[in-house]
């Protein structure tokens, strides 16, 4: 499988900015400053079990 | 008066106390902040300023040095009193034994029943947070984690210092001194506010990616797969045994949309480089080179005034190695200066907080 960090790291962004491009900005440098880039995931990257298992673990806290 | 500033050089802190009190008389003050020199007793200042201004929310820190409007200030306490037409509600909460294991969970709630509404529902226009964090635990990229995790609220702060003595740092509260704490406060503002996040550093043409790392102690064993010192040297030009002389002008940053976040080396220790904060395994960071602490300073403050029409306060978390910069180049005063006609207090912090922990950086927060 692939894209499922890409399909995670968009959900997030969309439930906590809620629109606001401002708070889109702030949640993704809050990611880059955890080590994940949104932008070095596309639909086609590999479903890295350490990158995914972080990505899951923070979008099981922000409700997504 | 909406904002009122007062420092003291009173090297007693019962008498500091008295002198802030008397030229911060005729404010009502909803919330009295105040960065203080580790040479003062850190009980007896607390317990002196939560008295001298009962009714108001009272906190602060020790530094490595104050700032207040026209001066950079040693051995003194600054202090900023705001009334309710800034700061219309303030909640405090003190968080403790943070080098262990932060928790902030119990804080952020408190705040959420204290102003009786979710945190996620909060405006982020009015609301924001400011963090002290003991800066000595090593604990401030958890609690800023945790924050971020927590809210979209804004929190913004620095970490308390010690006149680089590195032995103890206290966080001020409740009419006592704490060690191994954060405090958290959220501001409920009446006007509003912004802020500023300014380093004096240009990106350079040359990356390093970081291959190995050991996370609790902020320390990177390789860069591009080579040791971190001989990569790191490399970049900067340097023989392995100069390359720290280079530290201060050539530290590195993570970038975000051009704008870094600043990572600062602070020892090369063997085969491996400690950190003034977390480095993760993976980030692809960029090497940086000083620029004008003033001439940049100068230029964020007069694009937030004009931007805003109108400043009533900020409140500066300077890096001391910015501090030690100006201090090396006889340029303290002229820092100072950059703030004489906006009503400013702030101190030379062991790291900045603003979305995570930050080094070699000024986060300042500006009520409208």
């Amino acid at each position: 499988m692939a894209g499922k960090i890409k399909v995670l790291l968009d959900a997030i962004i969309e439930k906590r900015s809620n629109g606001s491009p401002t708070l889109a900005a702030t949640t993704r440098t809050k990611l880059i400053l955890k080590g994940i880039n949104p932008d070095k995931f596309g639909p086609n990257s590999p479903d890295d079990p350490v990158i995914l298992k972080k990505v899951q673990d923070l979008a099981a806290k922000v409700g997504v | 008066m909406n904002i009122k500033i007062a420092y003291s050089g009173k090297n007693d802190a019962t008498d500091a106390v008295a002198d802030l009190k008397q030229q911060l008389s005729g404010v009502d003050s909803k919330m009295i902040i105040y960065f203080a020199s580790s040479a003062l007793d850190p009980n007896s200042l607390s317990d002196g300023m939560q008295r001298a201004f009962d009714g108001s929310t009272v906190f602060g820190c020790s530094t490595a040095g104050e700032i207040i409007s026209g001066k950079m200030l040693k051995d003194s306490v600054v202090a900023m009193a705001l009334d309710s037409t800034v700061a219309e509600t303030v909640k405090i909460e003190v968080v403790e034994k943070v080098s262990a294991d932060p928790d902030v969970s119990g804080a952020m709630a408190s705040f959420g029943q204290y102003f009786g509404q979710d945190l996620h529902d909060m405006d982020v226009r009015k609301y924001v947070g400011i963090v002290l964090i003991d800066g000595l635990s090593g604990a401030e990229e958890q609690i800023m984690d945790q924050i971020g995790d927590l809210t979209n609220l804004t929190f913004i702060g620095g970490s308390a210092g010690d006149d680089l003595k590195f032995r103890k740092t206290f966080i001020y509260a409740n009419g006592k001194g704490y060690t191994d704490a954060a405090l958290l406060a959220l501001v409920k503002t009446t006007s509003g506010f912004d802020i500023i996040k300014t380093q004096s550093f240009r990106e350079l043409d040359k990356k390093l990616t970081v291959t190995k790392v050991n996370e609790a102690r902020r320390e990177v064993l390789e860069f591009n797969d080579q040791p971190a010192p001989k990569a790191y040297a490399e970049a900067v030009n340097a023989s392995l045994e100069n390359a720290s002389s280079r530290f201060m002008t050539n530290p590195i940053g993570l970038m975000v949309d051009d704008e870094p976040y600043v990572r600062s080396p602070q020892q090369i220790a063997g085969n491996s480089m400690i950190f003034y904060c977390n480095v993760l395994e993976g980030m692809e960071l960029s090497l940086l080179e000083s620029t004008d602490i003033i001439k940049d300073t100068t230029a964020a403050l007069e694009a937030k005034k004009k931007e805003l029409g109108k400043i009533s306060g900020v409140i500066n978390f300077h890096c001391i190695l910015r501090t030690l910069e100006l201090q090396e180049k006889g340029l303290t005063d002229a820092y100072g200066k950059i703030f004489l006609d906006v009503p400013t207090i702030g101190f030379s912090t062991y790291g900045e907080e603003y979305i995570g922990h930050i080094n070699q950086t000024s986060t300042m927060l500006v009520f409208k």
